[in-house]
């Protein structure tokens, strides 16, 4: 043991004497690595978004049983009448969290490198069912129109004029979500950065519930800008709450598509 | 049959609101403000602020964490984060329970909150990433690590802040190796200096005896390759970091330069001159095998090769004057991209591998622009007195380079600085350093 | 009275003033014209001297490597100076002026003290005494930003190594 110990030094001595005088600018001493850091995932559940905990719950539940369409997106007013105190804080259940992330963690890697983050992102804030659902709907909707627009007969082209907004009600409506919609600055110029957005509307503009319709793209690996994209389309639709809507017809513009094209901006 | 066929037409006559088509609105622009964002300072108890500050002699480590971030937020263009002054809710009680509300009401699209504890000897800090609008969260981690790096995990939260508020990688948890320079412009002294990405943490790694020049990192940022001239032979070095040991790259009877490493960092690209003559050479680091890349009478110089190591792009006169060239990785095919006017020097592949950044001379003006691969689309970025050799950011979204001052007559005012930009040609910003600095190279993050 | 006498004495202040500043003017760009031709600098300034008689140096135009007439008789006293001291040894220097990148500059001055190389070379200098050594823009002799400043350095020096 102290043999080893003495001949390493030793070797060690030389090879920095050696260093040192063949070559005499070298630093005067290594300058050090930065120290190691290793990451651990903290929980990012349902439960740490403790205003809509309970109702998201509920509504996961119902997509399961596919009754009914959800929006992941539960109105912002809704918030105070919860009761938050009710549900459990992250704190409450960190030893459960803590025995998951060692069973995940490589033990060997902790100590020379600083630990990377899984994938834990994606449970985040789409359950798969929740997101199937929403494609199945989706598509049974579109399906729906489909069959509607099949039957208009000639009758209705008076009533097809009317269904578009007439140009200066578009214009009020763009010029508004315009002036909410942050941009992200750093996609890609040269994909597809199209992302359509389904809302309805209630009558003085609001937004009721919003759908994004190539869902799908949300999770695909290497499109991870189309979910920045669409979290700023929805932000900007947040943002510009009531929209500016016609005051009249409702009936018309109650269900409304927001095609957000961000291409033009990056472009130019 | 047609009783049925009636009755549909009937129903569809009478049911006149489920008749409209569906409205679409095409939104084709946005603002391309910076996203307003609240960076809340870093909680921590009592006894672990007063333990910290024992050790690191810095009062509220997590407010200083939580400055790091805004810092890097801000520089990076595309975050305005918002005042603390105007922040509502306390920052530890935010951290468990935001009142979106009013981060809203101060305008705040995103919101960042964290605690700072300690865990034995080791620091614990913990992050959280919230959607104000949407009134949810986005990420949550928590990063463990000796109390004196507290800086670096702010640089790390930025990075996973900015990856997934924006869809691409950060660089903030990254180094810039560089040339530091003091004393007159005719007897300059430089020593090869790294530092954190935001300007801290400065060390110098060699004292100044010789002349040193173009350092750069090879891709795991712990060897750096560069020229020195020492003995008064200029030779291509490799340094070792974490030991500090030089060596002479190759035993090449004349000047070597301009060297790089390759992507996989298994060779340095360099160019060797001799007789009159620079040639474009690579060296195998592991069995010293040297190659000979261009065989050209003119010079050839300021290698780069492509992120995925198939393509070498270069500078080179002959064409008469200095162009732009890219050629295969065993040096054929060689192709001029460069046809503006001017002369154009130092190209460097992007880490994204679709533009070659470079540096451009036209009518007594230095550019830093870019062009595709190809040549085409150049876009020059910043027009200056003289600037040059730009190094990409390691998500290939910034350009830093560094900017030289015009003498008075008496040749007085002389300075030398680090400058980044972003591709877009916005958001120049002056890069802090300790002294007067060139030729900077940005290291890979170090978390990966 | 006292009033007119500063009147006239500023007057002709202003107009000596004047008279100065457009000589000084005419002065300055005729140092130039004269230092300066065909983009290479033709002056004294800066040049040291390896002998009674034998210049040290030999300046270049923008970008080239071309030796003018001026530096090919410069080297020819060089060369014959090198041939009566056979002990002594030199070192050639080239250097580039600011106005460049800093990579390409390295191998232009390698390129200039190359072709000043040959030319000794070519007039009986065995290649055994001269090496050559390229410091690009990094050693100016004059640090201005100016076309004059930028043709002093644009040079490839003769320096004793022994």
């Amino acid at each position: 043991m102290h043999k080893s110990i003495a001949a390493s030094s030793a070797l060690h001595i030389i090879l920095i004497v050696l260093a040192t005088l063949s070559l005499p600018f070298m630093s005067r001493k290594p300058i050090d690595l930065p120290p190691i850091i290793s990451v651990e995932l903290i929980q990012i559940t349902d439960k740490t978004n403790i205003p809509y905990a309970p109702k998201a719950k509920k509504i996961i539940e119902e997509v399961k049983k596919k009754e009914k369409l959800v929006s992941e997106q539960a109105p912002p007013k809704k918030v105070k009448k919860e009761k938050p105190d009710a549900i459990p804080l992250p704190d409450e259940k960190p030893d459960k969290i803590k025995e998951i992330e060692e069973k995940k963690q490589n033990p060997e890697k902790i100590d020379d490198k600083i630990k990377q983050v899984s994938e834990f992102e994606k449970k985040e804030m789409f359950d798969p069912n929740e997101i199937a659902a929403l494609i199945d709907k989706s598509k049974e909707e579109l399906a729906e129109t489909t069959v509607k627009s099949n039957k208009v007969t000639q009758s209705r082209d008076k009533n097809m004029n009317m269904s578009g907004l007439t140009l200066s009600e578009e214009d009020a409506l763009k010029a508004q979500i315009f002036g909410c919609w942050s941009i992200p600055l750093g996609l890609p110029y040269n994909e597809n950065l199209l992302v359509r957005i389904k809302l309805k509307l209630k009558p003085d503009g609001s937004v009721v519930k919003t759908e994004i319709l190539d869902h799908a793209r949300m999770n695909t690996p290497g499109q991870g800008f189309y979910k920045v994209l669409a979290e700023s389309a929805l932000r900007a639709i947040k943002l510009c709450q009531p929209l500016r809507v016609p005051s009249t017809g409702y009936e018309r513009w109650k269900d409304l598509q927001l095609n957000f094209d961000a291409r033009e901006m990056l472009e130019g | 049959m047609k009783k049925i066929n009636f009755l549909i037409f009937l129903l569809l006559v009478f049911l006149p609101n489920k008749s409209y088509s569906l409205i679409e609105v095409d939104i084709t622009r946005g603002n391309l403000n910076p996203l307003p964002i609240a960076v809340s300072p870093l909680s921590s108890d009592e006894k672990t602020k007063i333990a910290l500050e024992k050790e690191l002699t810095i009062k509220d480590v997590g407010s200083e964490i939580a400055k790091v971030v805004e810092n890097n937020l801000r520089k990076s263009g595309l975050f305005n984060p918002l005042n603390k002054e105007a922040f509502l809710q306390k920052s530890d009680i935010a951290h468990h329970k935001p009142r979106f509300e009013d981060w809203a009401l101060i305008k705040s699209q995103a919101l960042i909150t964290g605690k700072v504890s300690l865990q034995e000897e080791n620091l614990r800090v913990e992050f959280r990433l919230w959607d104000v609008l949407a009134g949810k969260e986005m990420l949550a981690l928590a990063f463990t690590t000796v109390p004196k790096n507290w800086r670096r995990v702010g640089h790390i939260i930025t990075d996973k802040v900015y990856e997934r508020l924006t869809g691409e990688k950060g660089y903030f948890d990254t180094r810039i190796i560089y040339v530091s320079e003091e004393g007159p412009k005719i007897k300059r002294i430089k020593k090869l200096a790294i530092m954190d990405q935001d300007g801290f943490n400065t060390k110098y790694l060699t004292l100044g005896n010789e002349l040193v020049l173009t350092p750069r990192f090879n891709p795991t940022n712990q060897m750096v390759t560069y020229l020195s001239y020492f003995k008064n032979l200029p030779r291509v070095y490799l340094l070792d970091i974490e030991t500090g040991l030089q060596e002479v790259v190759g035993d090449f009877p004349g000047m070597t330069f301009a060297p790089r490493f390759s992507p996989d960092g298994r060779k340095i690209i360099m160019s060797f001159a001799k007789d009159g003559n620079s040639d474009i050479y690579t060296m195998d680091l592991e069995n010293r095998i040297v190659e000979k890349i261009t065989n050209h009478p003119s010079i050839d110089t300021s290698p780069s090769y492509s992120p995925n190591g198939k393509y070498i792009t270069f500078n080179s006169d002959r064409s008469g004057y200095q162009q732009i060239y890219v050629m295969k990785s065993d040096g054929s095919n060689v192709k001029r991209i460069s046809f503006g006017n001017g002369l154009y020097g130092t190209p460097v592949w992007s880490p994204r591998g679709d533009l070659i950044a470079f540096t451009k001379l036209h009518k007594g003006k230095f550019y830093i622009g870019v062009m595709r691969t190809d040549g085409t689309g150049e876009r020059l970025l910043t027009e200056n007195y003289y600037q040059e050799a730009p190094s990409w950011s390691p998500n290939g979204r910034v350009l830093i380079f560094y900017r030289e001052t015009k003498t008075n007559d008496k040749g007085e005012g002389f300075s030398a600085k680090l400058w980044s930009i972003d591709l877009t040609g916005y958001n120049e910003r002056l890069v802090k350093t300790e002294t007067d600095a060139s030729d900077p190279s940005w290291s890979s993050l170090l978390s990966n | 009275m006292n009033l007119f006498k500063i009147y006239k004495n500023t007057l002709l202040v202003v107009i000596l003033a004047f008279a100065l500043s457009a000589c000084a003017q005419q002065q300055k760009s005729a140092t130039i014209d004269s230092q300066i031709k065909d983009d290479v600098f033709i002056g004294t300034d800066t040049v040291e001297y390896l002998a009674k008689g034998v210049p040290d140096r030999v300046f270049f135009a923008t970008n080239e490597s071309v030796l003018t007439t001026r530096s090919r008789e410069t080297l020819r006293k060089q060369a014959t100076w090198l041939r009566a001291n056979s002990s002594v040894t030199v070192v050639l220097e080239g250097h580039a002026d600011e106005r460049g990148t800093r990579e390409y500059n390295l191998a232009l001055g390698e390129r200039r003290a190359n072709a000043a190389k040959d030319y000794l070379m070519t007039y009986g200098v065995s290649s055994d005494r001269i090496s050559v050594i390229s410091y690009g823009k990094e050693r100016p002799v004059d640090s201005g930003s100016n076309p004059l400043s930028w043709s002093k350095n644009r040079r490839s020096v003769t320096v004793k190594a022994n």
